[in-house]
């Protein structure tokens, strides 16, 4: 997993408790791996290419946190597969945080 | 590198492959079942939890088909195959579209009465059932809803058994033919993925294959008279792609798009288990069902719809997640590229296709409402909650190609069998065209996606696969 994926990841989850936003990273991670390769090799493009906008946004003193508006600006973004990027990451953390049992898992 | 020798090779332990196994173990042939997955207690995890993507999931659920709309997909990757992780739902494949695959790809001995005949051995070996009591609630909204329209709709048999404590077990593959495969001999290695079969002219010799776990990148070779390759629509073609094996094969992927609705109700309802109505009134070419409704699955359901849905989420129990589905004029294509492992599956949904499946989401809306639902989210981004009949309407040009949320369960088509050669890959009875003794027997083989849960045609057709070679080769 990219440094920027786990931002993404770690801007999505919700839960407070840390052991429990580990353990949903963990998932990610694991799902991302699992990937046919082809496919994960778009999402790694991608997540290069948007991850220029928050270093940028550093750069210039701002914060390069992923924020909730950077994820739902992707999510109704004009370009479809920057809106399927923003799902994909959206429906895993979703779906890890509804369904993890309450001790996590690797 | 290990070695053995078998007389039969069988590829795949799915609802194909099991049944191949087991039937030709049980007439005394010498059988060894390879399985990329790994051989888990079907009891293990709980039917479609996180733990069930992790553990029986090819890529952990996360397969799409490349196009305009992409398209996720699921496929079972372990011992019993799709059979672990489907819904159970058991339909005979219809008469009156064996006979126009039989007219259109001259497929021989087809004709209804003779595969009636094979599905009533496969009944004779799996538990099809109908639910001993009412249906659940979440099932019965279908019913409620279809009837309020004048729709037709029917109760699916599954391929359950019921304890006597009323327990319902789905009678998949490594709790059926699998054991039975087993106890009449058949070998079974699991955690171990075929590479690429070894070609000798026109006949395979082997297979070469790397083992998955325990010491991984364990190489084994197989020897074998025969070689069934039953590994689903998707891996079969990629692995005769591997092996040189290329002609008509990976072509012609038909699956059922579809597109879910989360339906929100006024009380909580069952969340246990799969509705097992479905809406039948536009079949074949579209049908109306229920899906596992977890929370995990209505969370997702609801997400994407793109509304905002936290409201429903903490009423979730209140909701179910229902979908609509087509038989689609369009297709895809299976391709191997070398140095990866997993092949590029790419579907092209034709504008008819896209049609039917909007007439398809509204005519659901239309349902869920008529049986009482209060609020509706579509799995289309923008298309906005519904909570009056009237705000269907905004449906009809909300799903376009770019923001529904596709995905299907459903693979076939990609060695299509027959005698019509210019279409098929494979003769009337699974042997590739070209190979003396290479037969493909599971999903890949039907010529169309059925309209109905593909299982039963599957486990119908590699049965009467199976006694054919039977025949042929011991006479």
């Amino acid at each position: 997993m990219l440094g920027f994926e786990r931002r993404v990841v770690e801007g999505l989850a919700t839960t407070p408790d840390p052991a429990r936003r580990e353990a949903i990273v963990g998932y990610v991670d694991g799902a991302l791996q699992a990937m046919p390769q082809h496919l994960r090799a778009g999402v790694v493009a991608e997540s290069l290419l948007l991850g220029v906008f928050p270093t940028l946004r550093g750069t210039m003193g701002r914060s390069s946190v992923i924020t909730r508006d950077d994820l739902e600006r992707w999510n109704r973004s004009r370009i479809g597969v920057v809106r399927q990027y923003a799902r994909l990451f959206g429906s895993l953390v979703l779906f890890a945080d509804e369904e993890l049992p309450a001790e996590g898992m690797t | 590198m290990t070695e053995i020798s078998t007389e039969v090779l069988v590829i795949g332990s799915g609802a194909g492959g099991a049944v191949t196994a087991s039937r030709l173990a049980r007439a005394g042939c010498d059988v060894v079942v390879v399985e990329e997955g790994p051989w888990l207690d079907a009891d293990d995890v709980e039917p479609f939890s996180l733990e069930e993507m992790v553990a029986k999931y090819r890529h952990r659920g996360l397969s799409a088909a490349l196009g305009s709309p992409g398209i996720a997909f699921a496929e079972g990757r372990c011992v019993g195959g799709s059979t672990e992780i489907n819904s159970g739902l058991y339909r005979r494949l219809p008469a009156d579209l064996a006979e126009e695959w039989r007219t259109a790809y001259r497929i021989s001995d087809f004709d209804a009465s003779s595969l009636d005949h094979f599905a009533d051995l496969v009944e004779l070996d799996v538990s099809v059932t109908s639910l001993p009591g009412p249906a659940p609630e979440s099932s019965e909204i279908l019913a409620r809803g279809a009837a309020a329209l004048g729709w037709r709709e029917v109760e699916f048999s599954r391929v359950f058994r019921y304890e006597q404590s009323g327990r319902g077990v789905k009678q998949t593959m490594s709790r059926t033919f699998v054991p039975r495969a087993v106890e009449a001999g058949a070998q079974i290695i699991p955690d171990c993925r075929v590479d690429r079969l070894l070609r000798d002219g026109d006949r395979i010799v082997g297979a070469r294959c790397t083992r998955t776990a325990g010491p991984a990148g364990e190489q084994l070779l197989i020897r074998a008279e025969h070689v069934f390759v039953c590994a689903g629509a998707i891996q079969s073609p990629a692995l005769l792609q591997r092996s040189g094996i290329r002609s008509r094969i990976g072509r012609g992927l038909k699956f059922h798009p579809t597109v879910k609705v989360a339906a929100r109700f006024t009380r909580a309802l069952d969340h246990e288990e799969v509705p097992v109505h479905r809406v039948t009134e536009f079949s074949p070419y579209l049908t109306i069902g229920g899906s596992a409704s977890r929370r995990g699955h209505v969370a997702l359901a609801l997400a994407d719809s793109s509304a905002d849905y936290q409201d429903a989420l903490e009423h979730w129990t209140d909701v179910v997640v229902y979908y609509a589905a087509i038989r689609s004029e369009g297709s895809g294509r299976v391709l191997a590229i070398p140095g990866l492992k997993a092949p590029l599956v790419t579907y092209s949904m034709t504008d008819a296709d896209m049609s039917r499946l909007t007439r398809g989401v509204v005519h659901l809306g239309e349902l869920l409402f008529a049986a009482g639902a209060v609020e509706l989210y579509p799995g289309i981004a923008g298309a906005g909650i519904a909570r009056d009949p009237r705000d269907l309407v905004a449906w009809w040009d909300a799903l376009d190609r770019t923001r529904g949320d596709l995905l299907t369960v459903h693979l076939t088509s990609t060695i299509r069998m027959g005698e019509e050669r210019a279409l098929t890959g494979a003769d009337s009875f699974g042997r590739v065209w070209g190979y003396r003794n290479l037969r493909v027997n599971d999903a890949a083989l039907l010529p169309d996606a059925p309209g109905v849960n593909p299982q039963a045609a599957i486990m119908t057709i590699a049965t009467r696969n199976a006694e054919e070679f039977l025949a042929v080769s011991r006479g």
